[in-house]
């Protein structure tokens, strides 16, 4: 018998203890996919370091790595703003979806219209598309008691269908051979690539939106209410704070986010829309929110880190014939080990006394 | 062959249970029991006795300390100080499962039943026995205990397709079927019909014949009256009259010695000139409430005193915005209640002191800046920007004049105790310079020396305010009220200046619905 008990903390870990916590996390997880990687027949350290070089290791994995982690950090700073009011919003995914289709409704539609015209009309089509695929399930929760998280769920798959119902039907180039893609979007359409780099300038877009973020969660009252709403309901509507309008302005600015990182997918990475885009990115944003604790600064750290999994583990696919699947598996470990260290933020673990 | 039978045998013959002797031990005793929550004494020195084939019923207003009590003999909460005796033998409760040892068992009054399973399941549920189970068997076992307590319920029936009478059928045959010995019911009464209530009681007295001891949580003084052997009364956590059934004559000194007279503290109140109405009601209804009328003006308090659940909640969350009333009958500082609330200040208007300081005053998890920022947030707002830094100054100043423990605005709300969280909800509160306060047992839990604080604010409060005052301590309304009302059955059933000592002897009648005011008799 174990004689252990868990005590609540009265002050709760400080910063020193929390990232002590945190390496720890990280460290077990690795050493759990290791003993994985072990027992599939891989060297585990030669295993996670090409895994760290196929992410990392070059310039070209390094650029992968942020491209990717761009579209990922958009979605998670919305689903994270979602989450600090309670809201489970898992439809980034969809969300993601409605918002390429409104940029590229817009960008076949006006495709001669100049750049800097073209462009904020593609985003705020996306925004309004996504906000507004946000604003639905809002609403069901807060006039009809539904819950969000399987409205937000079977509406990603809505989204998704209808993506692919314009790409094979209405909206398919003629001059594709059969491939389910729209015509390519002018170039007036096209978020373009920083220099000789391959990182496009949505990198910007985000440094922005996250420093928006940021700020408004700070230092604006709307941002406090947030606070307050999403630690105690009861509290809130007490305060007077207008719950149910809170909750329908969160989750359009989360729909809003995440549509905006479907612009830029459909822009700036493949300069058209084709069912490809749609590759989880919606998914993992909502690990990302739960590692970075729903903060926009470590959502960016998390997005790069996630993002970077993604991409070594194509490396590990190919050097070391580690199956896909090993990259779902990590992503999977870390969340659940960084959230249950999380217990000790507020938890102690201490000796039971024995009488 | 049930077990209820084998249980009973020793105890059921010719009602031997009634007959008590001093020299056999009760089954349980509570021997001066004690249990703070950091300043906050939830028990102070509690001794009771509960006896083989009676039922104790215990009495108290919300926060008198039962619930604490219970915790503790469920073996969910250790006490302080004190010792439990389980038939003369000390036993340390410590864990839940000792407890249900001991055969204390808890019917609650939110029911712990698997909704998708039957009857039968939910009473064997936890139950050990072999690994095959026999349906037909456990079915009838259930349907013959049910019968000796003279219930009738269906051992196949799904727990969601029962009312709330059966529910509570089932949460009782669970206890019997583990052969419990003592019974608690925590105010089984609130969620039943009254034919519900009297088939409840009907089932209390078979057990009771048949040599349980029961203890009956309630504040409804009739049924503690018609159905209980011994009375305990607790008031602030201790037990201050335990009296036998019998010798009480009425409800109305049951009421009496509940919400009690004696002075624990003496405060002046210098009687002011009432000014301008801030709150009239009138003839608001609704599931509860029936034709309340109420007028409160500036200079003064209206204490409402009554047994809580006599539809004194419903009257405040109306008044206080959180639950809109049917009709236009409300006017707060002479604008309509839908106006008032769709376009409210944030200063100078309305301040709320609610009975739940953790679940509604405040965000636990949340600092006490940002608790303070709770109400007063608009004050420190311009355009979509909220000061902080400003709000710091303020806060920082109201922590050491209202002398706020620890004196640290990054403390979170869980980290206080009842009593610095109280005086934070009212330092914010007061803060809002309000016009109209609506205090809720506002020194409930508190010692002393908080209580005279928060007695001597709310009086000076009246320099700018009107205040309605709902407290379930009579001495507290006495001494702060300069008129009392009492409600009893969702009505006003009397509203008088609080020098009126031909009426103020009448309190305890009116509490206990004997008294009715001419105007709002007529159901």
């Amino acid at each position: 018998m174990l004689h252990m008990r868990i005590a609540k903390r009265q002050e709760p870990l400080g910063l020193g203890g929390s990232c002590l916590v945190l390496v720890l996390a990280l460290a077990l997880s690795l050493a759990l996919s290791g003993f994985l990687l072990f027992l599939g027949g891989t060297p585990p350290v030669k295993g996670l370091s090409t895994l760290f070089h196929g992410a990392f290791g070059s310039r070209w994995a390094f650029e992968d790595s942020v491209l990717k982690a761009i579209p990922i950090f958009l979605c998670s700073l919305g689903v994270a703003i979602a989450f600090r009011l309670k809201v489970w919003n898992i439809g980034a995914e969809g969300q993601f979806a409605l918002g390429a289709v409104g940029a590229t409704w817009v960008a076949l539609s006006y495709p001669d219209w100049p750049a800097y015209f073209l462009l904020p009309a593609m985003i705020a089509m996306a925004a309004a598309a996504g906000g507004f695929w946000g604003l639905i399930p809002a609403f069901l929760r807060q006039k009809l008691r539904t819950n969000e998280i399987i409205v937000t769920l079977m509406m990603n798959y809505v989204a998704i269908l209808f993506l692919d119902y314009l790409v094979y039907g209405v909206w398919k180039d003629p001059t594709s051979f059969g491939f389910p893609m729209t015509p390519a979007f002018s170039d007036n359409a096209v978020v373009g690539k920083i220099g000789s780099s391959s990182i496009n300038w949505g990198i910007f877009h985000c440094l922005g939106l996250g420093f928006l973020m940021w700020g408004f969660l700070k230092f604006t009252r709307l941002g406090f209410e947030l606070k307050a709403a999403g630690d105690n309901v009861a509290a809130a509507r007490y305060a007077g704070i207008p719950y149910d309008r809170l909750v329908m302005l969160v989750m359009v600015m989360s729909g809003a986010l995440a549509g905006w990182a479907g612009f830029l997918e459909a822009s700036a990475t493949v300069n058209r829309l084709q069912p490809s885009i749609m590759v989880g990115y919606g998914y993992t944003a909502i690990v990302v929110a739960w590692l970075a604790r729903l903060n926009p600064l470590s959502i960016g750290i998390a997005s790069i880190l996630l993002a970077g999994l993604r991409v070594g583990v194509e490396n590990l696919q190919l050097d070391l014939q580690v199956p896909a699947a090993f990259g779902g598996i990590l992503e999977g470990l870390i969340l659940l080990t960084v959230l249950a260290g999380g217990l000790f933020t507020h938890y102690k673990i201490e000796r039971k006394r024995i009488r | 062959m049930g077990y209820g039978i084998a249980v009973c045998n020793p105890t059921c013959r010719a009602g031997e249970g009634l007959i008590m002797s001093t020299a056999v031990p009760p089954l349980i005793r509570l021997a001066g029991i004690s249990k703070s929550f950091g300043d906050v004494h939830a028990n102070r020195d509690v001794s009771l006795d509960i006896e083989k084939g009676k039922i104790l019923a215990l009495l108290g207003e919300n926060g008198a300390g039962k619930s604490t009590l219970m915790s503790i003999l469920a073996g969910q909460l250790q006490p302080d100080k004190g010792s439990i005796f389980f038939e003369g033998k000390q036993v340390v409760l410590d864990t839940t499962e000792k407890a249900i040892g001991c055969g204390i068992g808890m019917v609650y009054q939110h029911f712990k039943l698997v909704q998708g399973l039957t009857v039968t399941e939910n009473v064997f549920l936890g139950a050990r026995g072999g690994f095959w189970l026999n349906w037909s068997k456990m079915q009838a076992e259930v349907k013959e205990l049910a019968a000796q307590y003279g219930m009738r319920i269906d051992p196949a029936a799904r727990i969601s397709d029962l009312s709330m009478g059966e529910r509570q059928q089932v949460e009782i045959l669970k206890l019997l079927h583990r052969e419990s010995t003592v019974l608690i019911f925590d105010e089984p009464t609130a969620v039943l019909t009254p034919k519900e209530a009297d088939n409840l009681f009907l089932t209390m007295h078979e057990m009771v014949k048949r040599g349980k001891g029961i203890v009956f949580i309630s504040h409804k003084l009739e049924e503690v009256m018609a159905i209980a052997n011994n009375i305990a009364i607790l008031r602030r956590g201790a037990v201050v009259d335990t009296v036998a059934t019998k010798d009480v004559a009425s409800t109305a000194e049951l009421a009496e010695r509940m919400v009690g007279r004696e002075v624990l503290l003496q405060v002046d109140r210098i009687p002011m000139e009432p000014r301008q109405v801030v709150l009239k009601v009138a003839q608001l209804s609704d599931e509860l409430l029936q034709n309340v009328d109420l007028e409160l003006r500036q200079g003064e308090i209206l204490g409402l005193v009554g047994v809580a659940g006599n539809g004194q909640k419903n009257l405040v969350e109306t008044i206080c915005g959180l639950k809109k009333p049917k009709k236009d009958c409300i006017k707060i500082l002479g604008a309509e209640w839908k106006k008032f609330f769709s376009s409210m200040e944030w200063d100078n208007v309305l301040s709320y002191i609610p009975e739940d300081r953790q679940g509604l005053a405040t965000c636990q998890g949340l600092d006490l800046l940002d608790n303070f920022l709770l109400t007063t947030r608009q004050g420190f707002t311009r355009g979509p920007w909220l000061y902080r830094e400003q709000a710091r100054e303020k806060a920082d100043y109201l922590v050491e004049e209202f002398d706020i423990r620890p004196p640290n605005l990054k403390a979170f709300a869980w980290q206080l105790s009842g009593g610095n969280l109280q005086k934070m909800v009212l330092a914010r509160e007061f803060y809002r310079k309000p016009r109209l306060i609506v205090a809720e047992q506002p020194t409930q839990g508190l010692d002393i020396a908080a209580t005279e604080d928060i007695w001597n604010l709310l009086l000076n409060a009246r320099e700018i305010a009107g205040i309605l005052l709902v407290t379930g301590d009579l001495a507290e309304a006495l001494a702060l009220s300069d008129r009392i009302g009492v409600m009893f059955n969702g009505r006003l059933i009397d509203c008088f200046d609080s020098d009126d000592e031909e009426k103020i002897a009448q309190i305890p009648q009116m509490m206990a619905g004997l008294k009715e005011q001419a105007s709002g008799a007529g159901r």
